[in-house]
């Protein structure tokens, strides 16, 4: 098994330098040239000539990879264009820290709601209410989250004026009972992103929740346990979820995949000051350091989850340790 | 079922577990980000630092305003609107512009220029602070403008603004050490001389490239001085979280007294600004298409708050004018003729633009009312196209090497940017026959390209940087200016601009750039579309508020009485 | 955005021949949900196929006269900014999708996507070592940022290149038309949809590779493409089915986001993200509804059909 990780992490790095070079090679040949974005109307064009020799800009691609590359390795991650005086470090890592909240908020309710409502399926399978959840599941997994969210603004900010349009003001609010016991209260900026970020997911929770639930039923120690006598609920609770949550670890893969891409638009349509929304505007005004670094980072995040999902499930399931190459 | 009621309990459980859970998460965040939670923004106030100067503080209002992230504050490097509007309220220069664009005294309280008109000697005020206290002298602007023409800075504007001094332009390429047309007299006493008479020059100085920067704060820090930089503006910059909130707080030291508000803040994230500004979140919005019909209407809740007011801004469309089929004007023209700019105004924009009369904007010197540009004229501009040199055939004009393809760039970040130009192409394709493909890309795509003159035919626009129209006839036009993008050459026009260049007599010289202006709207270089209006709502409470033209500063004479 | 696997359904293998087919047919006839899916699919996709000729205007039509309307006699589904009539926008918006979604599954998926996968499952080695690492590349690429970079940079390049092609050939109209930029998002879109499909067609593959029937038809000498042709692709083919259905969502909802965003599909070429684009917004919304509804209810439907007929048919299938 550590000899199955240790391969596994080497393998990390290779991704990362053809991820990193495969971004770098597009992201040049494309048109568009960052300075000219910050250069203004009024421009020098002999300056800009100076500051792309400084910067590296002109000459070979392969020597400016090259450049980048060990200084990345030294964790300096170049300078931001579009953002003057910081370092890409200095932008990304609060932006990242604010996404991150959210999408780990977004993780838990994806599967605290997808879990129960595919056990509820399960149980009531073969009345109304089985097909009946799944549809409405499917129904809002099948909705645009662009379709989803003017209409919840309009309804909530600008009818109701119950929550805010958009922007960020941290997870918590704190409300003092008595001055005395503090009592986090979610922000209500979180709830519109929260449930873009939830519809297209718990769908899926849901659903696989309810298949494995389904194949556990069957089983013969759930047959066992019923013919016991045990209660459903305690069937469900002690026999059928245990059972049921392993294949749901392979979901997390695709629930951070879809939050971390949801990230993009749900952070632009709300002016949330993430890394999506930020990363979306590098792309358009050509911050080559900033592109580079955001995906260098989701590329990581990306290997390290698939590689946490096989060590987990090789765990739990030895059988996939012998034919692990995913 | 007896199960279903067990069922529901236990969901119950894992939700009541899931808030449980949640709650143990926020007390962990809480404690890792404690500043990020510091409280409601609401909470905070000016005396966050108790520094200097809390006592005697006269300033009370605070002003909520929407914005984004300043590319840069420093002011030599700054090109752009955004990070102007900061810069101009915590920096300062030798002259600003007020609210009615008039150049007035600011670091300097007067100024003396040569008969010829080479020489400029500013007297500097004797009470000049800096944020920190340190008094400002002749040496400080000297240092400033050294800076701002430095070779190691690259700032892609010093030479536009500060290159008329004699050997900034030696400075900007690292052949001198210093500016030698700058000159420190007395400690209070500072002389620029110039290549040659530059009517323009006391406007330039308005612009940031001029203002005056702390030598002993960006030595001691060179690399991360902005975050909190130290000016001689009305207001210091107490608090900048990127993406998030800008604070500026009022300069208790200003030498025109201290500004009234006490602190203005920018939230740099949200949705709909008006949204907010109904939820008294802010208090000035500006007010998008879909609403500005309920903002011009008096009866609605937002009606009386609303006002709008002109910007130095126009849009146009250009051509390069050495490339089949635009380098003949009759097609030009006739492209301009075809366009209802004023129909196309209120359907697309809901007259929220106002129809270009030429290329100077109302307010500006040399601006006259008449318009200048061609009418919609569907007769007109089919008898110009069959006066061209072009034939039209299925749609395309045919030269002699056969069709031509016309290919109109705009930048656009999804389907709106296009709308104005969707309705041109409609117009040219109905009154014209002619199909003209329509190309977005983004904004750097764009920028390169233009620079490049690889645009046949595209949709920009020019904000002025300061009111004299020097800085948009002569940069664009001009057929030697590194700005001129259209290959546009009309020797009159060279005439006349370089004539004006050195004219002293300021009506004189304006009608020279009256006359170019006519010039280039018949040879239809730009079709001049549009002048920009800017649409707000500010909140009662607030005072003095306006939307200037072009950016100056302006927060020193609004108040907030709440 | 991530490609939904299909999980291979139990009673997979189980099958084989042709009279099967009929037998999922049978199974799914009976299914009304999917009968209804299959409807909805078949309308939207119909009127995109046929909005030439079924839309009332053409989707550039303008008049600035009418803006902004509601719902009327002339305007069934009312009209955008420009007087342009919603329906036949829609319409068109819906040939862009079938076109797109066709293209992509086509190359992508069908042929990409399980050529590489038998090719890794059947030679195994160094072709499936390599086709693997590749494939991991790609999934570790954030497919949403990468497929934004490479539309920006990659379009420019292609609407030359098919300019080129224009003023070469007799053939117009194709940059006009935005030809060029289903070629871009068509080809940036297969870059990444083939991952998902190679992984499990090559896993089923594998799993073939050792069941008895292959082994024999191997060790009697039949050769490899006889192999592949008569003993592996009849027994993948209900994969490939259900791998097609659940790529055909998340096709068409990258599309959408890409328009969206500004990438995708370029105006005057309709799109149903260049619509929603101009529909967005809380103010526009109730100003009018209709700009967002429009496209959104009918993406919304085609998405669910997608979704409802996939489950349908994994069910049917597995022999439910």
């Amino acid at each position: 098994m550590t000899a199955y990780i240790i391969r596994r992490l080497l393998w990390l790095p290779i991704i990362l330098v053809i991820v990193t070079f495969f971004t770098f090679a597009i992201a040049r040949f494309g048109p568009g040239d960052p300075l000219l974005v910050v250069a203004g109307q009024i421009r020098d064009d002999e300056v800009l000539e100076q500051i792309r020799a400084d910067r590296g800009l002109d000459g070979n691609v392969f020597e400016q990879y090259q450049t980048w590359l060990f200084d990345a390795v030294r964790g300096d991650f170049g300078e931001s264009i579009q953002q003057q005086g910081f370092t890409v470090t200095e932008i990304l890592l609060p932006k990242m820290w604010i996404s991150a909240q959210l999408g780990i908020i977004a993780i838990i309710t994806i599967f605290g709601l997808g879990i129960p409502l595919g056990l509820l399926a399960a149980r009531a399978n073969g009345t109304w209410v089985d097909p009946f959840v799944i549809s409405t599941l499917l129904f809002l997994q099948a909705i645009p989250v662009l379709v989803v969210i003017p209409p919840l603004l309009w309804l909530f900010a600008t009818q109701l004026d119950w929550l805010p349009v958009g922007g960020w003001d941290g997870l918590f609010d704190i409300w003092w009972i008595g001055g005395v016991i503090a009592v986090p209260i979610p922000d209500p900026h979180l709830y519109i992103p929260l449930v873009a970020f939830t519809l297209p997911g718990f769908a899926g929770v849901a659903r696989l929740t309810r298949i494995t639930a389904l194949e556990v039923q069957k089983e013969d120690y759930v047959r066992t346990a019923r013919a016991k006598g045990l209660s459903e609920g305690r069937v469900t609770f002690r026999h059928v979820l245990p059972n049921s949550l392993l294949p749901l670890v392979t979901v997390i893969g695709f629930a951070l995949a879809g939050v971390l891409e949801g990230a993009f638009f749900v952070e632009t349509l709300l002016g949330i000051p993430g890394i999506g929304r930020f990363v979306f505007q590098a792309v358009g005004s050509r911050d080559y350091d900033v592109i580079l670094a955001t995906t260098a980072i989701f590329a990581t995040a990306f290997v390290v989850m698939n590689l946490v999902i096989d060590i987990v499930y090789g765990f739990i399931d030895p059988r996939i340790r012998v034919g692990a190459s995913r | 079922m007896s199960g279903q009621n067990r069922l529901l309990a236990i969901l119950l459980s894992v939700l009541a577990v899931l808030v449980l859970a949640v709650g143990g998460l926020s007390a962990v965040l809480l404690l890792s980000g404690s500043d990020d939670n510091g409280g409601p923004t609401g909470v905070r106030t000016g005396s966050g630092n108790s520094g200097d100067g809390d006592g005697g503080s006269s300033a009370t209002g605070r002003l909520r305003l929407a914005s984004s992230d300043p590319v840069t504050l420093d002011p030599h490097l700054t090109t752009d609107a955004t990070s102007a509007e900061y810069i101009v309220e915590i920096f300062s220069g030798l002259v600003t512009i007020d609210r009615d664009l008039n150049l007035q005294p600011d670091l300097a309280e007067a100024w003396d220029v040569s008969a010829d008109g080479t020489v400029y000697t500013f007297t500097l005020r004797e009470d000049i602070f800096f944020h920190t206290g340190r008094r400002v002298t002749a040496d400080d602007v000297a240092y400033s403008i050294n800076r701002a023409t430095s070779r190691e800075l690259q700032s892609t504007v010093a030479r536009a603004f500060l290159g008329d001094i004699v050997g900034a332009r030696e400075h900007i390429a690292g052949l001198a050490d210093d500016v030698s047309g700058v000159e420190v007299i007395d400690e209070r006493t500072i002389r620029f001389t110039l290549d040659a008479p530059k009517p323009f020059f006391l406007a330039k100085l308005t612009y940031p490239t001029a203002f005056v920067v702390d030598q002993q704060q960006i030595e001691s820090n060179p690399r991360n001085w902005t975050r909190k930089p130290n000016g001689t503006g009305p207001y210091k910059l107490q608090e900048w979280r990127l993406g998030e909130r800008i604070v500026l707080e009022s300069n208790e030291r200003f030498y025109l007294g201290e500004p009234p508000l006490a602190e203005v803040l920018y939230t740099l994230a949200g949705g709909s600004a008006l949204t907010r500004f109904e939820n008294d979140d802010l208090d000035v919005a500006s007010i998008s298409i879909n609403d500005i019909d309920r903002a011009r209407d008096p009866s609605s809740d937002i009606g009386p708050l609303y006002s709008s007011w002109p910007q130095f801004s126009v849009s146009y469309l250009a051509f390069t004018t050495d490339e089949p089929p635009f380098d003949d004007v009759n097609v030009r023209r006739a492209l301009g003729l075809a366009i209802d700019r004023a129909k196309i105004a209120e359907v697309t924009f809901n007259n929220m633009l106002v129809p270009a009369t030429g290329i100077l904007a109302p307010g500006l010197p040399g601006f006259t009312p008449d318009d200048k540009t061609f009418p919609f004229d569907p007769d007109a501009a089919r008898e110009a196209l069959a006066a061209s040199k072009y034939e039209v055939q299925d749609g395309r004009l045919v030269g002699e090497d056969g069709p031509l393809p016309m290919v109109i760039t705009e930048v656009g970040g999804g389907a709106e940017a296009a709308i104005d130009t969707q309705a041109f192409l409609e117009q040219w394709r109905t009154e014209l026959g002619l199909e003209i493909e329509i190309r977005q890309t983004d904004f750097a795509t764009f920028l390169a390209e233009q620079d490049a003159g690889e645009l046949q035919m595209f949709n920009g626009g020019w904000i002025m940087d300061y009111p004299d129209p020097e800085d948009i006839l002569d940069l664009k036009f001009h057929s030697t200016s590194e700005l001129n993008d259209l290959s546009y050459e009309n020797p009159q026009v060279d005439a006349l601009l370089e004539e004006a260049r050195t004219e002293l007599d300021s009506e004189v010289r304006l009608d020279l750039y009256r006359e170019v202006e006519q010039l280039i709207v018949q040879d239809a270089a730009w079709l001049p579309l549009y002048f920009s209006q800017a649409h707000v709502v500010v909140n009662e409470a607030v005072e003095g508020w306006f939307e200037p033209e072009m950016v100056i500063p302006r927060l020193r004479f609004v108040e907030v009485n709440r | 955005m991530a490609t939904q696997a299909a999980q291979a359904p139990a009673g997979f293998g189980a099958l084989e021949g042709r009279s099967e087919w009929s037998l999922v047919w049978e199974r799914l006839r009976r299914k009304k949900l999917a009968m209804i899916s299959l409807v909805v699919i078949i309308v939207i996709y119909g009127a995109g196929l046929f909005a030439s000729v079924l839309a009332p205007y053409s989707y550039t039509e303008q008049n600035l006269d009418r803006g902004l309307e509601g719902i009327s006699a002339d305007h069934w589904l009312g009209t955008d900014r420009l007087g342009r009539d919603l329906l036949s926008r829609a319409m068109y918006s819906a040939r862009t999708t079938l076109i797109i979604t066709a293209a992509v599954v086509l190359s992508g998926s069908l042929l990409l996507g399980n050529g590489l996968g038998l090719l890794a499952g059947y030679r195994g080695g160094w072709v499936d070592n390599a086709i693997m690492r590749v494939g991991e590349v790609f999934s570790s690429l954030p497919g949403l940022l990468m497929l934004i970079l490479i539309n920006a940079s990659l379009s420019p390049r292609v609407v030359d290149a098919v300019r080129s092609i224009e003023e070469n050939t007799p053939l117009t109209g194709l940059v006009s038309s935005g030809f060029a930029s289903y070629i871009t998002v068509f080809l940036a879109l297969s870059l990444f949809f083939w991952v998902g499909t190679a992984r499990i067609i090559r896993a089923q593959v594998l799993q073939l590779r050792e069941r008895e029937f292959i082994m024999a038809a191997e060790a009697l000498g039949a050769s490899q493409r006889r192999v592949i042709i008569r003993h592996v692709l009849p027994n993948i083919s209900f994969l490939v089915v259900l791998q097609i259905s659940a790529t055909l969502g998340s096709v068409a909802g990258s599309e959408l986001v890409l328009s969206w965003f500004g990438v995708g599909i370029q105006p005057p070429a309709p799109s149903f993200g260049a619509m929603l684009f101009e529909g967005s917004g809380a103010r526009t919304f109730q100003a009018h509804p209709n700009l967002l509804l429009v496209p959104g209810v009918a993406i919304t439907m085609l998405l669910l059909g997608f979704a409802l007929l996939g489950d349908a048919l994994n069910d049917a299938i597995a022999g439910r």
